[in-house]
């Protein structure tokens, strides 16, 4: 490869108030779309939580069509389930239905409908009455997702709890493993790759109504734990550099420990994004914004570890 | 040179142990991969409890599995998740809201007493019943041979004894299918030959269970309420030394059947509280005790969570994984061979060495595999490349530094390892993280990702090491020009 010939004399620290200026924007672009998202009325979130966190039913339904779908609105499906009554069942009498969403999705062959929670009588039976409306459904092709609000609660907290642990959890290996700077500088790289991540789906969210659901909290986590490989092999080589260049300034050990250190980060990267590209490609609808989100989380989380760790380190150290 | 090939045979002994594995031991696809539905129950706290205790949890669980099993479902599985919450899964296409529905009504327990001149059927039924249970024990148990029980039915037995109860023998059944269609139509017969209920679960106050002193089989205790009391012995007294019985059901099975004594005809049995003795093993008895306790639910229980994917879906989102898993694998591959050629290739070994171990590992554990522990696969796919690509870095920082091939490929290891360890230390206190206070299908990603980190430290640092060290015994594979393209080298090292 020839092109890190060139790159390896990029130093980094010379550059580093343009770095943190990009680095600012992209901050306060996610901040203002997790803002924007917080005080829309719709939303009034920082991110818009979907079925899991908010509790419903949710159910997909697939029609049987030849070549091309018997035509279908959106408004016709709705006013048909507002129509429809579901029996009581138990103590959980027919909830209203005027709330339900619809999407059409693939050229009408597939149809999301997001609902109040059911039960699963009531769900069944609100499949059987609608296929006169929609026609026959693709046998074995049916999915329904119920989420009772206690889980919801519960998922959110233990998500949060669950990232504060692993934070905590790393920032004390690395201050064992190196020193207390280093665990600082690691944890706000961190914080910057989840931040990013978190702002560009609050974008979606608001744009195109983008959910995050379950597994969007465990890319979150995913990040937070693979981000930080990449920042501490610069680390790893800072490290190095303090013994072999002692009397430089920790900016230039930093900018050399960058340069020996960029191909890998670049690669290491690289070579994550592929199975991910294969995800996002190849891996469903289910998988689509989970390797979506992986994606981001590391392309930012190399972003960080490159220029943001070794340019801030000077500032963090007195000498 | 004998030590590489040492290595090498371990690590060709576990791919193919691995291999064989795979064979043996299927993997398990979860319900989104396979179709099925999956009901996630909430125990609820109630009363004086504020806390559920495993062993309440446990309680609410016989008596679940009980009532799950009388809907005849196949194949379905109730397992504990946490401290309070259960989870049901039905494969297949398989309605869900019978499920649901059964398994949020609190059970009936009845007490009945046995019809008038029953008794002959009665004592016919019961020992059928005997019987069968006897056989099915045995085919269950088909290894401890105990050939001297002489209550076995044998299989020229069970076809009169079926025709006798009017059950058509489903085509192919084996003889455990039988038994069983047989013990389900002596059951249903038995509580026919009872009267309606005298008194229900609602007049138990406890039931218990204590061993019995002259010898060490156990008894069931019962205390009922007051009006529950009187009840009992109006029933008992009606049936004392007549030779009927007092039958116990639950949702309309028997699962008891009691004779009451001579001596009690005159008042039946009084004070609120009786036992129920037979010969009960310390099992037996315990069992009989939760059904008597949880006739009625020990604790409500709520339906939190319901999903459902249908087979063909199912089959669906393992065609799609699969395919991206492939992708994935190849795109990997190319890349490493494009950018460090012979040890790309080396690499590439490596890492479908990883793959391999990594799926034999998940059917030993057995691992059950979602759609997001495919994920947590395919991701971990790509970080098991970044410790080659950390190490083959290093090997070529030693190359331009001038020294010898054998030379930097041992120190490309060795100073890498650190950085290696570091990163995927910390990816395992996220998995950690993920795993300890995740649920559900989080638990499963983390679970993949943590195997899959883990291993790869294996794979990089043994695998690629050793197979790198075996192509170098041979000269010809030795050119620093197969690690790094020639114009980078220094003078010297070419």
């Amino acid at each position: 490869m020839v092109f890190h010939v060139s790159l390896q004399r990029l130093r980094v620290n010379k550059w580093r108030r343009q770095l943190w200026a990009a680095t600012a924007v992209a901050v306060l672009v996610s901040l203002a779309g997790l803002t924007l998202s917080w005080i829309t009325p719709a939303i009034g979130s920082p991110l818009r939580p979907g079925l899991e966190f908010t509790g419903g039913t949710q159910i997909q339904l697939e029609r049987v069509c030849d070549d091309t779908c018997p035509p279908l609105t959106v408004a016709e499906i709705t006013q048909a389930v507002v129509r429809l009554t579901l029996p009581a069942e138990g103590d959980n009498p027919s909830p209203p239905l005027n709330g339900v969403s619809v999407q059409l999705l693939d050229e009408g062959r597939l149809l999301v409908l997001r609902l109040p929670t059911l039960t699963a009588g009531q769900g069944q039976a609100l499949v059987d009455q609608l296929v006169p409306v929609v026609g026959d459904l693709v046998s074995g092709s049916l999915a329904v997702e119920t989420i009772g609000p206690i889980l919801g609660k519960q998922l959110l907290f233990s998500s949060l709890i669950s990232l504060l642990v692993s934070l905590a959890g790393i920032a004390a290996y690395i201050t064992i493993r190196y020193d207390r700077t280093f665990a600082v500088l690691a944890l706000l790289c961190l914080g910057h790759d989840v931040l990013i991540t978190c702002g560009i789906f609050a974008w979606l969210g608001v744009l195109v109504g983008l959910e995050v659901n379950s597994l969007f909290a465990v890319a979150l986590l995913t990040i937070a734990g693979y981000s930080v490989n990449d920042t501490v092999v610069v680390f790893d080589r800072i490290r190095e550099k303090r013994t072999q260049l002692k009397g430089r300034s920790i900016s230039e050990q930093a900018d050399a420990a960058v340069s020996a250190t960029l191909t890998r980060s670049v690669y290491t990267t690289f070579t994550t994004l592929l199975p991910l590209v294969a995800l996002i490609l190849f891996g469903g609808s289910t998988l689509f914004w989970f390797a979506v989100a992986l994606s981001i989380g590391i392309l930012t989380g190399a972003w960080s570890s490159i220029t943001l760790a070794p340019t801030l380190l000077p500032l963090f150290t007195r000498r | 040179m004998a030590r590489q090939q040492g290595w090498f045979a371990l690590i060709l002994a576990l791919a193919i142990a691995a291999g064989a594995l795979l064979t043996q031991f299927p993997l398990q696809l979860g319900l989104d991969l396979r179709g099925g539905s999956q009901l996630t129950l909430q125990v609820m706290p109630a009363g004086s409890i504020t806390k559920i205790e495993p062993e309440q949890l446990e309680a609410v669980q016989v008596v679940l599995d009980r009532r799950i099993n009388g809907l005849g479902v196949a194949e379905s599985t109730l397992q504990t998740m946490g401290d309070d919450q259960l989870v049901l899964q039905l494969p297949g296409e398989q309605d869900p809201s019978r499920a649901a529905r059964v398994l949020g009504t609190t059970a009936l327990l009845e007490f009945r007493a046995q019809k008038e001149g029953t008794e002959e059927e009665m004592q016919g039924l019961l020992s059928l019943k005997r019987q069968a249970q006897a056989a099915l024990k045995r085919i269950e148990t088909t290894a401890q041979q105990d050939q001297s029980d002489a209550l076995q039915i044998t299989s020229q037995d069970l076809a009169p004894a079926l025709t006798d109860l009017g059950i058509v023998v489903p085509e192919g059944s084996n003889e455990a299918e039988q038994l069983q269609l047989l013990l389900d139509a002596v059951n249903q017969r038995i509580v026919s030959l009872f009267e309606p209920a005298a008194l229900t679960g609602k007049d138990l106050t406890t039931a218990g269970r204590q061993q019995q002193q002259n010898d060490s089989s156990w008894e069931v205790t019962m205390s009922f309420t007051r009006e529950g009391g009187e009840a009992f012995a109006k029933l008992t007294q009606s049936i004392a030394g007549s030779g009927r019985l007092l039958g116990i059901m639950l949702d309309g099975r028997s699962i008891s059947e009691a004779s009451v004594g001579p001596q009690f005809s005159a008042a039946g049995i009084t004070g609120g509280s009786a036992s129920i003795s037979g010969s009960f093993s310390s099992e037996e008895a315990r069992e009989l005790e939760v059904q008597l306790r949880g006739g009625s639910l020990p604790l409500p229980i709520e339906v939190v969570e319901v999903r459902t994917v249908g087979p063909t879906l199912g089959a669906e989102n393992v065609r799609t994984s699969l395919v991206a898993a492939l992708t994935g694998l190849a795109l990997v591959a190319i890349f490493m061979v494009f950018t460090y050629r012979l040890a790309g290739v080396v690499a590439v070994m490596a890492l479908s060495l990883y793959s391999l171990f990594n799926l034999a590992i998940y059917a030993l554990i057995p691992v059950t595999l979602t759609l997001p522990g495919i994920a947590g696969f395919i991701l971990s796919l790509g970080m098991a490349v970044d410790a080659n690509v950390l190490i083959f870095e290093r090997i070529k920082d030693e190359l331009r530094e001038g020294n010898t091939l054998i030379r930097s490929i041992d120190s490309g290891f060795s100073l890498a390892l650190t950085s290696i360890l570091d990163g995927q230390i910390t990816t395992l206190i996220s998995c950690a993280a993920l795993f300890a206070l995740g649920t559900g299908f989080v638990k499963g990603f983390a679970v993949t990702l943590g195997i899959g980190v883990t291993l790869s430290l294996f794979s990089a640092l043994t695998c690629t090491r050793t197979l790198l060290r075996l192509l170098m015994s041979y000269p010809a594979l030795r050119r620093a020009s197969y690690f790094i393209p020639r114009l980078e080298l220094p003078a010297a090292a070419s």
